[in-house]
């Protein structure tokens, strides 16, 4: 049975990439409720309830999706669009994480209203740096969109 | 003898005479006045002459009136007979003048006319006063017939004047005579009793002076008798009583002698018988002079009573004149008066009618001042457009002089005889005028031409159009010549054609030319069906080669998307396996890394090193692929600005470091100011680098104008570089250092050639070893930039069609 609750959705094909981002989270004890999934098509039943994720209920979404853009199936900028056109969804921050720095990636994920837009560095110390600060950001920092799940931590 | 004697100075009957005379005096002078006031007044009065007549007439009547009261009193009685002579001979002129005159006055046109007007007019005015106006013609003929009435009674009052006049006269002599007579009758009565008395005194005193007083009396008696017969010697009743008188006076006188003689010579008085006879012959003379004295007075008794009843009938006569004459004077006066409120009302209609008729003449002399003007204009017009047909005439002569020198002219009637040649078309037909004129144009004709095709041209020609075309005609010998030929008609105002003129140019050497070239345009379009064989050709190996360059575009563009793909991989996949090296070593690290060898220390951090290095080997790869695709956006740009903020960010690696800046003014350009930015950014990284090993690092920015261009160059006083290898200075990945030296991935220059590049200017360095480097780098002027857009929009353009 698949984790329904999530406080992050981490979307990317790379167990690589999925591994160091835990064990950068983990070392901030962000990395409680962190639920992966492997493709596009994963994330958006998560988001949207369905299929394998069927039992969860919208009234708990992430308080950010972390998103990868080169992915198996449906990619991330496709992902992104789907998330912004259904009004159930719409409101829940996305930050597109990713290794490309093509400025057509970067200028499209804005255009389609993700919250923040972060490249993977190589050098691991400004990565694991880099997806420390989301992590406090997002869970800590921001104030999500639906207060609700705050009363169920 | 005054004519009061006449009136036997009886006070009534002078006053009488004399008051009427004054009157009619008076009366006669003030027409003439009127008259003459009548002519000034009426300047156009017709007959004017017969008034001044009529005046004078009248003021002579009035004079001789004057003259019968200057009479009474003195008797200049031939004055008064001058005068009424002139009187009769102005009565009977003015009346000879007169009578042929009355049927004019009585038809007298011009007022008829006015009053003709008149009537007219008051007609238009109203009604009533047109029925108030009285008939002229009866009082015009009142008046006349008045004024010939009062003619007839001044002739009748002045004849009767001048006849109580005469009688008058004779009354007066007649009583001058019979004063005359009894005067003498007394003187001489008077000396003989002196002359008795005086000689009786004498014969009884004796004394002396009484004999002279006797002689002297008895002297004068002859005398006085001698005069008494003279006076009355008219009359034989007085004649004959002188007759008896006579002796008595000689008896008395005898007498009276002998008694002065007796008593001179006896000195004896006389005796009284003798006193007694003297007293009776005294007596004797006495009585007869009484009896004559008795004679002429009961003369002039007579006289007087017989011009008495003459005088009365005149002064009757002249009263009822003076009245009558008084009364026709007024009515022609009033007659006359209406006469002059008449013209007076029919001046001043005239005077309206006038002012009409100067207003219509000043109209019409205004149009006609206008019509004046409008035939001067015209006159000019005409003028001048005879000035322009004379221009033409001679133009049309200039140029039929010019057509004949020109051209072959003939000119033919409408059935095509030839009426006209000049000497042109008698030299190309080798015909003589003579022989041309009056021969029909057909004698020109080569049978060249078609039947249809004369019959075009007479039918082109024949309905009035102009035909042009060329003829091939026959002299005279025989040859042929061409002629190029326009035939116009001569048109009638009905359109139809009078005859036709026909202007020709040879062409005969022309026409030669064009067979020769038609022959050789045959050829030539023999060649030109090969040479459009040929072109058709060549059009299908073009467009095999367009098919093949389309091809070869669509190969290049496959291409060109495989290579983005490519980096976009490189970007994408390339980096993240590298990540993965950098992250999980570095875990290891962290992990295990105190408990291992410091060899095997070492090597974690050498991959970790080579990761970062294969990462920013791969991100200025990125870099440069990027460059090659973007697009330039050029604007103006402060080099100078962009130069400061580099050395800003360049800040931190100069910690540490002596660096001097020498930053001078350069220009604005147009660039793409982000490419050019990322030029100075990697030739000051490339400065800094190099100078790392001087104590006090030297960079000198700068502008200037190398060949017209202007340049920008960065000077340092670094390692520099061996000339030799500059070729291989902007290559990608080439370097002239060993990494341990000075690190880098030769792609920093390279970058900076595809930005200069993509700017269309030019990048060049001059360096020596140990000396330092100076990089240079111009920008194409704008011109230069937007030719190459334009280049490139083509480019695109063809790629868009492909």
């Amino acid at each position: 049975m698949k984790s329904l609750e999530s406080d992050i959705l981490l979307v990317d094909d790379s167990p690589d990439d999925t591994d160091l981002a835990l064990m950068a989270l983990r070392k901030e004890n962000l990395a409680n409720r962190i639920v992966i999934a492997r493709d596009g098509e994963e994330a958006l039943n998560f988001l949207f309830c369905s299929g394998a994720y069927s039992g969860r209920s919208f009234d708990n979404p992430p308080k950010v999706v972390l998103l990868d853009l080169k992915l198996p199936k449906i990619d991330g900028l496709q992902v992104l669009q789907k998330i912004r056109n259904d009004p159930r969804t719409r409101s829940i921050p996305v930050v597109i994480l990713t290794s490309s720095k093509e400025e057509q990636d970067i200028v499209k994920g804005y255009s389609l209203g993700v919250n923040s837009y972060v490249q993977k560095p190589v050098d691991f110390d400004q990565f694991r740096s880099a997806v420390r600060s989301l992590g406090l950001y997002w869970l800590v920092v921001n104030q999500p969109p639906i207060s609700k799940s705050l009363g169920n931590v | 003898m005054p004519h009061g004697v006449c009136y036997l100075w009886n006070p009534w009957l002078v006053w009488l005479h004399v008051i009427s005379d004054a009157l009619i005096t008076f009366s006669y002078y003030c027409i003439p006045f009127v008259l003459v006031y009548f002519i000034r007044k009426n300047r156009d009065l017709p007959f004017n002459r017969i008034f001044w007549m009529f005046g004078t007439f009248i003021l002579a009547c009035g004079t001789t009136h004057l003259m019968e009261i200057w009479n009474v009193w003195h008797g200049s009685y031939l004055v008064a007979g001058v005068l009424k002579a002139i009187t009769a001979a102005v009565s009977v002129l003015t009346a000879a003048m007169l009578i042929p005159l009355v049927p004019k006055v009585i038809s007298l046109p011009g007022m008829i006319h006015l009053q003709e007007t008149n009537r007219k007019l008051e007609q238009k005015i109203a009604a009533h006063t047109l029925l108030n106006t009285p008939n002229e013609t009866p009082l015009r003929r009142r008046i006349t017939g008045s004024y010939i009435v009062a003619v007839l009674l001044i002739t009748f009052i002045g004849l009767s004047s001048w006849r109580g006049s005469r009688l008058a006269a004779d009354d007066s002599d007649s009583v001058a005579h019979t004063y005359a007579v009894m005067d003498a009758l007394e003187l001489t009565s008077k000396h003989v009793i002196e002359a008795a008395t005086s000689a009786r005194a004498f014969a009884l005193t004796g004394q002396v002076p009484l004999l002279a007083h006797y002689q002297t009396a008895r002297d004068t008696v002859a005398q006085d008798e001698h005069a008494l017969r003279e006076l009355t010697i008219d009359n034989l009743t007085q004649q004959h009583r002188l007759d008896v008188l006579d002796p008595q006076l000689s008896a008395t006188l005898e007498f009276s002698e002998r008694i002065v003689s007796k008593r001179q010579q006896m000195r004896t008085l006389p005796i009284p018988a003798e006193i007694l006879e003297s007293e009776q012959l005294m007596n004797a003379v006495r009585t007869t002079g009484q009896a004559i004295q008795k004679e002429e007075m009961q003369l002039l008794s007579q006289r007087t009573q017989k011009t008495r009843t003459g005088r009365r009938l005149t002064s009757f006569i002249i009263v009822v004149g003076i009245f009558v004459g008084a009364g026709l004077l007024t009515l022609a006066r009033t007659a006359i008066n209406r006469e002059i409120a008449m013209t007076a009302g029919a001046r001043s209609q005239i005077i309206t009618l006038n002012g009409e008729l100067e207003q219509r003449v000043e109209q019409r002399t205004a149009a006609l001042q206008s019509e004046i003007v409008e035939r001067k204009q015209a006159e000019e017009a005409l003028k001048k457009s005879r000035a322009t047909i004379e221009q033409a005439i001679k133009e049309l002569a200039d140029q039929k002089f010019a057509l004949d020198q020109h051209a072959i002219v003939a000119v033919t009637d409408v059935q095509g005889t030839i009426t006209y040649v000049n000497d042109k078309f008698c030299s190309i037909s080798q015909y003589t005028k003579d022989e041309l004129i009056g021969k029909n144009h057909r004698i020109l004709n080569s049978a060249y031409h078609s039947k249809q095709f004369f019959q075009q041209m007479y039918h082109t020609i024949a309905n009035g159009n102009v035909w042009h075309g060329e003829i091939k005609n026959r002299a005279k010998d025989g040859s042929t010549y061409w002629v190029d030929t326009t035939i116009a008609p001569f048109v009638s105002s009905e359109g139809k054609p009078l005859q036709y003129i026909a202007i020709r140019a040879d062409i005969t050497e022309r026409k030669q030319v064009e067979e020769a070239l038609a022959i050789q345009a045959e050829q030539l379009s023999q060649q030109a069906v090969e040479l459009l064989q040929s072109e058709a050709d060549i059009r299908k190996l073009n467009e095999d080669l367009e098919h093949r360059v389309i091809l070869r575009t669509a190969q290049l563009e496959s291409a060109n998307r495989e290579l983005e793909a490519f980096t976009y991989s490189v970007s994408h996949d390339l980096r993240a396996p590298l990540r993965h090296i950098s992250g999980f070593s570095r875990v290891l690290s962290d992990e295990v890394g105190s408990s291992l060898s410091p060899e095997a220390q070492h090597c974690l951090e050498r991959i970790q090193e080579g990761t970062r290095r294969m990462g920013e080997l791969v991100d200025e790869l990125l870099n440069l692929a990027r460059i090659g695709r973007h697009a330039i956006e050029c604007r103006t740009t402060d080099l100078k600005e962009i130069a400061n903020e580099v050395i800003a960010m360049l800040k931190p690696e100069t910690e540490g470091r002596t660096v001097e800046w020498h930053v001078g003014d350069m220009a604005s350009v147009q660039c793409d100011p982000v490419l050019i930015r990322q030029v100075f950014q990697n030739l000051l990284t490339n400065a800094l680098k190099f100078t790392r090993p001087r104590a006090c690092a030297t960079i000198e920015i700068g502008y200037m104008n190398e060949k017209d261009q202007p340049t920008i160059f960065i000077r340092d006083n670094g390692v520099g570089f061996n000339m030799k290898y500059s070729d291989k200075l902007f290559g990608v990945f080439q370097r002239l250092h060993r990494a341990d030296e000075f690190e880098g991935t030769g792609i920093g220059l390279a970058t900076v050639y595809r930005i200069i590049e993509k700017h269309g200017g030019r990048v060049w360095a001059e360096a020596e070893l140990e000396k330092g480097a100076t990089f240079f780098f111009n920008l194409r002027t704008q011109q230069h930039l937007e030719v190459s857009g334009k280049v490139n929009d083509k480019e695109t353009r063809i790629g868009a069609h492909v």
